[in-house]
């Protein structure tokens, strides 16, 4: 997944589509304290830190099941306050495109949810979740029988082949690029330059399409992952006839239960049923509403006063990506009329205090910081308990393997910050070494962070300069190798259940470089070496060896201090039907979304 | 008059072409571009590039905009569609033609901008003249009180209230949205209505008090005392002399007034959440969008230099002694 960062000031970059997988709390909204809905969110984060499932062809075949009470007809209207940046799937990597995605778009596979915290991965266009060789290295798909785009021509495995070679071509360069480096390395473009727009195409030994329905995928490595990958909206069909290359964007066809009418940027966008989406190929969606509107540009600070007023269209209103605003939380759940209309959980992001391991060399200073650090001030300008939790370490309750006791710093006892026991490994460092430059976005959020931080770590002896970094640009300014800064507060979190989508790419000593999210540049032999061994082994092996490497980085290394868990709170309007958290998506589960009247 | 206008839109001609540079470099000045914002997770060299190139960003700089440029006389054909005179280019962010994003929003900004202007402008100078006339009395006092409390008030304090009271609480109207004139002009207007009504509080207690004191000073110019003396009826004076000339300070200050809500009314679209000009403007900084930028920003210098010359047009008429020269 993503950094927190933004390619977009505003929005919270957040998890795509394979994401925030298992463990969330994911119910309805049944009311209580905040410190309950915590303690609920815990419980069943750890329920669910078992993995995901992959499914056979029963599950994996259409319709869905029902939701209960659910009504046809209607149109529901979306407020979100960025705008959609591609509509292209090959170009889609961010949430609110993903939450559009599973709409319009279908791939492979994709992730099913139950309602109970469970998470599977099921045939989409696919018969099953797919069938790997014993050493995961091939995989092979079949197609189920009349699946459509939206023009009602036929999908085939073609099109599948279509749909993988075009993100080799230039005009791809935004969406995710698992699959082409794994099908032909880091410098995949160069295989097919023209992204098999001529008469070049990946060979058999690489992607092979013996039938119409028949997809084989050779890779080099053991690729156990390969149905999550391949759930990511970035791999959803693009019908090659139909394909207009950079244009598409623009016009894309749909696959799903849904197609676009109508398409402002930056504006407006309208949704309407797709006649040639059949429920019986799809095990997943529904499409119970004749239509959505989306309204772009609507802050969060509108979306949830409009919510809470829940007047005329608002009735029929969702917050998309959006969250409750911070200021207006207590309005929210102050009113049980407005509080039973919400859904929470946690999303997949790690809140750190990254340090900048190029000139905080002391790890005796690193580890005295990651004990003064407050929490608990800083969840509070987060929106308190219902905008993130204290985080013991740097695993998400929403990543397998996440063990809520591990607490080597004792965050949980001391949330507020152990102001002793940091002064006490202090008290022999120069004070040369404690005067550090902490970087901070020049947004809200990143103004309320700054004081946290000056006021924890002033109260032991830290001399903090504090440094304003323009917040669109902020991951930008960090994400240099040779930035000036000592520590800034980073966000990541995966891109499917597995700890590889984290630990690699944030404590890959061999990922060091500007624009890369190892933001500590932590190099560590140790660290390298459980990397290399876990991506290669099978995931109960691998579970273990990334709970070693966990250890090792937080324990022995230490290049970022845990903060918080960040946690979703969404609002929606009294007519909705169908409300439920997505533990796959961390927002609301827009496939079974419906209207009351 | 021809030779007027011809001249001073050559002289808007150069200026926009100076803005469009001014901004430009500046632009390219800042400490971080669009392809890195837009890398995101990832970013490794080779990808960085990859957007560069896609952007056209790896093209020189006198190259970019030169192209730029000459684009909005001769048009440009992008891998993602045509983009005819007048191109703007193609915003990076919206992945459209910055000319046809413009002209989207234009309708909302010219909604609100015509709206409020007729607001503003009757109530405004209606008051302040109506208080000059009545100068001294409960009349002139009220306008004046009101005028000045209300030139203290702000958008995005009136604007929230405003939407509390007759949205969020009562339910008593439907959140503000734009709906084309030509297609519902009653939807039009209730649409609207919340923002125009706010704006215009703000721009009509600054008309009030300025055409109040304009009008007062023309009151006691030599020729409105001699028409007077003449025996010329008070009410006869009053619009047919001294309203004339009061009318030229309030034309200068309408024709910034409007430019800048043409260029767009941030506030009033932000609070609002409306989608015009501005709320365009301010998604084009915050995403390092060069074209947008430079398409918003000539936009709004092309109508500033258009309304001086109109107010410059005005002067000329509203007092004969102007010549254009």
């Amino acid at each position: 997944m993503k950094s927190l960062n933004s390619r977009r000031a505003r929005a919270i970059l957040v998890a795509i589509a394979a994401g925030s997988l298992a463990l969330t709390g994911c119910s309805e909204n049944t009311g209580g304290s905040s410190g309950k809905d915590s303690k609920e969110d815990q419980k069943k984060a750890k329920e669910q830190s078992q993995g995901v499932a992959y499914l056979d062809a029963a599950a994996s075949s259409g319709p869905a099941e029902e939701v209960p009470g659910a009504k046809s007809g209607g149109t529901v209207t979306v407020y979100q306050e960025s705008a959609l940046t591609h509509m292209d799937p090959g170009q889609i990597y961010v949430s609110d495109a993903g939450q559009f995605s599973n709409l319009v778009f279908r791939g492979l596979t994709n992730f099913q949810e139950d309602g109970k915290g469970n998470v599977a991965v099921v045939g989409d266009l696919a018969t099953d979740s797919g069938k790997a060789s014993n050493d995961n290295k091939t995989w092979t798909f079949t197609l189920k029988d009349d699946l459509k785009d939206q023009n009602g021509n036929p999908i085939n495995s073609a099109d599948v082949r279509h749909t993988i070679e075009r993100l080799y071509a230039e005009f791809i360069f935004d969406g995710p690029t698992f699959l082409q480096s794994w099908l032909s390395g880091a410098d995949y473009r160069k295989a097919l330059p023209d992204g098999g727009f001529g008469d070049k195409h990946l060979p058999d030994s690489v992607l092979e399409t013996p039938d119409d329905k028949t997809i084989v995928f050779h890779f080099d490595k053991p690729r156990p992952d390969l149905p999550m990958a391949l759930a990511m909206p970035g791999y959803s069909i693009v019908p090659e006839e139909t394909d207009t290359k950079e244009k598409y964007d623009q016009a894309p066809v749909a696959t799903g239960p849904y197609k676009i009418a109508e398409f402002k940027a930056g504006k407006s966008l309208k949704l309407v049923k797709n006649e040639n989406w059949d429920p019986k190929t799809d095990a997943v969606r529904h499409q119970y509403v004749d239509g959505w509107n989306f309204q772009f540009g609507v802050t969060e600070s509108t979306q949830t006063k409009r919510l809470i007023a829940d007047q005329g269209d608002s009735k029929n209103a969702i917050q998309f990506t959006g969250t409750v605003d911070a200021t207006q939380i207590q309005d929210v759940i102050g009113d049980p009329e407005v509080k039973k209309r919400t859904i929470q959980g946690y999303a997949p992001y790690v809140m750190q205090l990254s340090f900048n391991m190029d000139r905080v060399k002391n790890k005796t200073v690193r580890d005295a910081i990651t004990y003064a650090v407050n929490s608990k001030s800083l969840i509070a300008g987060e929106g308190g308990a219902y905008g993130g939790d204290v985080a013991p370490n740097l695993f998400a309750p929403t990543l397998p393997g996440y063990d809520a006791t591990y607490d080597p710093y004792g965050r949980l006892k001391t949330p507020q910050g152990n102001i002793e026991k940091a002064k006490e490994l202090l008290a022999d460092v120069p004070a040369a070494e404690k005067k550090l430059v902490f970087a901070y976005a020049n947004s809200e959020a990143g103004q309320k962070r700054k004081v946290a931080i000056e006021d924890a770590l002033g109260k032991v002896g830290i001399d903090v300069v504090s440094k304003e970094v323009d917040s669109a640009s902020y991951y930008e300014q960090i994400g240099k190798v040779n930035n000036p800064y000592d520590m800034y507060i980073t966000g990541w979190g995966q891109d499917w259940p597995s700890p590889a989508t984290v630990v690699t790419p944030v404590y890959d000593g061999e990922l060091i470089g500007d624009g890369q999210s190892n933001y500590s540049h932590i190099n560590d032999a140790k660290v390298q070496e459980l990397i290399n061994k876990a991506i290669t082994q099978q995931p109960e092996e691998a579970a273990k060896t990334w709970d070693e490497a966990h250890k090792r980085i937080l324990e022995e290394v230490n290049p970022a201090a845990p903060l918080w868990y960040v946690k979703q709170f969404q609002l929606y309007g009294s007519n909705i039907g169908g409300a439920r958290y997505s533990t796959e998506s961390s927002y609301m589960d827009i496939t079974r979304v419906f209207l009351k009247s | 008059m021809l030779q007027f206008i011809i001249r001073r839109s050559v002289g808007a001609a150069a200026t926009l072409i100076l803005i469009g540079a001014a901004t430009f470099f500046l632009f390219v000045a800042a400490p971080s571009d669009y392809a890195s914002l837009a890398c995101g997770k990832d970013c490794s060299p080779t990808r960085l590039e990859d957007i560069r190139h896609a952007l056209g960003l790896d093209q020189p700089l006198a190259q970019q905009f030169w192209e730029f440029m000459s684009g909005i006389v001769a048009g440009r054909d992008f891998p993602q569609g045509d983009c005819p005179a007048p191109c703007l280019g193609r915003s990076f962010y919206f992945n459209e033609n910055v000319w046809d994003l413009i002209v989207d929003r234009l309708p909302l900004t010219l909604s609100l901008t015509v709206g409020g202007i007729v607001c503003f402008l009757t109530v405004g100078i209606g008051a302040g003249m109506l208080a000059a006339y009545r100068r001294g009395t409960l009349v002139d006092k009220v306008a004046t009180g009101t005028s000045m409390v209300l030139s203290s008030f702000q958008i995005y304090f009136l604007g929230p209230i405003a939407l509390l009271v007759f949205v969020y609480s009562t339910g008593w109207m439907d959140d503000p949205k734009y709906v084309p004139f030509t297609q519902d002009p009653v939807g039009w207007l209730v649409g609207l209505s919340i923002p125009i009504l706010v704006m215009s509080t703000i721009f009509t207690a600054q008309y009030t008090r300025m055409s109040r004191s304009s009008m007062i000073e023309q009151l006691q110019e030599e020729h409105v005392r001699t028409a007077r003396a003449k025996g010329m009826s008070r009410k006869y004076v009053f619009f047919r002399y001294a309203w004339r000339g009061s009318l030229i300070p309030i034309v200068t200050v309408l024709g910034i007034d409007i430019s800048a809500l043409l260029g767009g009314g941030v506030v009033t679209e932000l609070t609002f959440s409306l989608q015009g000009i501005g709320r365009l403007a301010v998604d084009a900084a915050t995403n390092k969008d060069l074209p947008l930028t430079m398409g918003v920003m000539l936009v709004g210098a092309f109508f500033i230099l258009l309304m001086n010359m109109l107010v410059d047009i005005a002067y000329a008429w509203i007092d004969p002694r102007v010549r254009l020269s």
